[in-house]
């Protein structure tokens, strides 16, 4: 990119200004404070912008709008609660889960399929909706005979605010597994599998132009044949397979809860984008709608699964330890004592939240950096963003590259939340406060530019820690007694007004460019 | 002899609008034919409904024999037609090398037709490393039409090659289109009458979004009354 200092001259300036700010307000702390303030600044700032660069990654080159983000980020902080505390839920799930899911691998085939009942159009019409409809009756008969166990969120002492703070204190002791009563194991396994099967197979019938080729390949079932084979295997060996993770080691069972989360999130964008999105490309307004109305379906669902209190995850014994020798004084200590605190600057800083959170954020945004520059599947997406149809017409199959950048963005969302489960803690509101947040780090840095998202990230996150420090400390107004101490309302306000400014002065954010 | 691409009587609406209403045109391998006719005739709509950006609601768009026109665009261009838009749709975020690279359809296209490119235009050899939005006008239309070089396609439609052009680089414009119709067909629209007429063998006049005529391009040339009914004073 070319510099035009006198093109770029209010950006700089822009920049200066901010910088100028924020050396000004960290003047007026003492040392502890600011490094405190700066460090969660950028905690808070790596959260959001795990969900604001999959935000803007997918704004930048699908063109929506996608409100369900933040409920994603907050779903993410449940699924890896569920599997973090309560790996035996987990494991239940597994078999039905993949047996649902393995119908959507066979994509290929449902279209060759749909190719051939095209022939008489009346009949697919028929088809398609008569497979929705049993494939959703048989698993609304079967999945709720289908034995899980879990919590109950009506009953305090087996609800998730227990087992979570039972898990924090090393005393839960999770229920026995729950038999088959009622319905037979194989009954179970081939219902759940004709249900994936029509359901999937319906859902695939909804895009009515043709693909090349009708010869079903065996190549073409490997997924399935894979799938359904973990899912009865996961089935068979449920208890082994449970008493494995929780003998886990917490920070290993951590690491795992997370992997599963991004799982879970990237296969659920695949499978959002493909049937509810696609639909409704030409369809911009609908697609809000459509968005926000899954945004709100997902909070009432947190809601009904897992209860409206709020709850913390415990943190993995990486990042737990307070015996001997913490808080630890050094980095050495901290490896060797796996110490929750460390002393800097005289500040105790809290090393899950303030300095691994900041650093997975910071190695996210190395990767997708790399991925974007680097790879075949980031230079489509920086073409894509700028003309979607060229990209298309050079024989690159869009509708694939929309998805896998969807399930991207939505895993990234996942990975977020799965990380503030242990520091932000969990409840309904966190999604909202997180869309909010990271629409505003996008307006602030640029709405589809990437670097944009982590440069208004960064700063959403400062400002509001600054406000908040400050809210205990109180700024003197000079010239007079009165010492302002900022309320909490006047956190996200902060960054409103931030944003605000900063679009007066360059209506395309910092980093953006005209469109 | 078949043609390589059989357009029957397509309709094609952008928005409500009817933009399309029965255009036919056939072109034949290994010749350059060029569509002809006023601004908003349809002729990029054609170029458009061909590649399935605009897809056409009625009639067929036959290419080497097979119905192409309920195809996604991907699935058309797979097939080896390329497409060269007008305004010079390079990538502006993409150097002048991912311009080229993101044209392959198998690894190594770019490797493999890289002589043939900067035979064609030495002048992109010398600034692959740059970003394209640093590329002149002249320069980005010789990429848009380099990237369509790179897979191997049996048909490339080139939307407005001239358009905007100094008349110095029309004419190394016309050398190079001229070059590249021994490797594949091309459909060509073209304003530029002149530069029409001395690429392209076959015609084929658009009118209100109709195909109203088509025929041998040394035939139209000697018919002035139609030249000035359809295309304005020539």
């Amino acid at each position: 990119m070319k510099i035009n200092l006198r093109k770029d001259l209010p950006r700089w300036l822009t920049l200066l200004a901010l910088l100028a700010f924020f050396i000004i307000a960290a003047r007026g702390m003492e040392t502890d404070d600011w490094v405190i303030t700066l460090l969660r600044g950028l905690s808070v700032g790596s959260v959001t912008f795990l969900v604001a660069s999959g935000f803007s990654l997918i704004f930048g080159l699908l063109d929506v709008l996608n409100m369900a983000h933040g409920t994603l980020f907050m779903l993410g902080a449940y699924i890896s609660w569920t599997v973090y505390v309560r790996p035996d839920t987990f494991v239940d799930l597994l078999t039905p889960v993949l047996l649902l899911l393995s119908g959507f691998t066979l994509t290929a085939i449902w279209k060759k399929l749909a190719n051939k009942i095209k022939q008489k159009r009346n009949w697919l019409a028929i088809v398609r909706w008569a497979g929705l409809a049993v494939g959703i009756a048989v698993l609304v008969i079967i999945f709720p005979q289908y034995p899980i166990s879990s919590w109950d969120v009506g009953n305090y002492s087996q609800s998730p605010v227990t087992y979570s703070y039972l898990a924090d204190q090393g005393l839960i002791n999770l229920p026995v597994g729950l038999p088959f009563d009622g319905i037979s194991p194989i009954v179970a396994v081939l219902g759940l599998l004709v249900s994936g099967l029509l359901i999937a197979f319906s859902l695939s019938t909804f895009d009515s132009r043709t693909q090349g080729g009708s010869k079903i390949t065996w190549k073409d079932m490997t997924a399935f044949v894979i799938l359904v084979a973990l899912g009865v295997v996961t089935l068979i060996f449920n208890d082994p397979l449970t008493a494995f993770l929780t003998g886990l080691d917490t920070t290993w069972l951590f690491l795992f809860a997370i992997i599963v989360g991004v799982m879970v999130g990237v296969v659920l964008g695949i499978v959002m984008e493909a049937t509810l999105i696609r639909p409704l490309y030409d369809r911009p307004i609908y697609q809000l709608m459509l968005t926000l109305g899954l945004s709100a379906m997902g909070i009432e669902a947190v809601r009904a699964i897992w209860g409206r209190p709020e709850f913390v995850m415990p943190k993995p014994s990486l990042f737990a330890g307070t015996g001997d020798g913490c808080p630890a004084t050094s980095f050495a200590d901290l490896i060797n004592n796996q110490c929750s605190t460390i002393l800097l600057f005289d500040s105790r800083i809290r090393v899950y939240n303030e300095i691994f959170i900041p650093l997975v954020g910071i190695l996210v945004l190395v990767a997708i950096w790399i991925l974007l520059q680097r790879s075949r599947l980031g230079m489509i997406i920086r073409a894509g963003v700028q003309d979607r149809e060229m990209v298309e017409a050079l024989g690159i199959n869009v509708q694939r590259v929309f998805n896998t950048v969807f399930a991207l963005g939505v895993g990234l969302a996942v990975l977020g939340g799965g990380l503030a489960a242990p520091s932000m803690g969990l409840s309904n509101t966190m999604g909202e406060t997180l869309t909010l947040n990271a629409l505003i780090a996008m307006a602030i840095g640029g709405l589809t530019y990437y670097p944009g998202a982590a440069l208004g990230s960064l700063l959403v996150g400062l400002m509001q820690q600054v406000i908040i420090k400050y809210g205990a400390i109180g700024i003197p107004i000079p010239f007079t007694d009165i010492v302002f101490k900022p309320t909490p309302p006047l956190v996200p306000a902060s960054t409103v007004l931030l944003m605000v400014i900063v679009l007066l002065i360059l209506p395309n954010g910092l980093l953006g460019r005209k469109e | 002899m078949n043609p390589i691409l059989d357009v029957q009587d397509i309709h094609t609406f952008i928005g409500q609008y009817h933009i399309l209403q029965g255009v036919s045109v056939q072109v034949q391998e290994g010749s350059i034919t060029a569509l002809l006719g006023r601004n908003g005739a349809g002729k990029t709509t054609t170029l458009k409904s061909i590649i399935g950006l605009t897809p056409p609601v009625e009639g067929k768009v036959i290419f080497q024999g097979e119905e192409i026109q309920e195809m996604h665009s991907f699935d058309v261009a797979s097939l080896g037609i390329g497409f060269v838009p007008e305004h010079r749709a390079i990538f502006r975020d993409l150097s002048v090398e991912e311009n080229l690279k993101i044209a392959e359809r198998e690894n190594g296209d770019f490797d493999r037709k890289r002589d043939l490119i900067f035979t064609l235009f030495p002048d992109l050899e010398r600034l692959i490393h740059l970003g394209g939005a640093n590329l002149s006008g002249g320069q980005q239309q010789m990429l848009a039409i380099a990237r369509a070089l790179v897979p191997d396609n049996h048909l490339l439609l080139i939307d407005e090659p001239s358009e905007g052009l100094a008349p110095v680089l029309i004419e190394k414009m016309i050398a190079a289109i001229q070059t590249l119709s021994s490797e594949s067909t091309i459909v060509l629209v073209e304003q530029n009458f002149l530069v029409a007429s001395q690429l392209a063998e076959y015609y084929v006049i658009i009118e209100e979004g109709q195909s109203v005529k088509s025929g041998k391009m040394q035939d139209l040339i000697k018919d002035g009354e139609t030249i000035h009914r359809y295309l304005g004073a020539a």
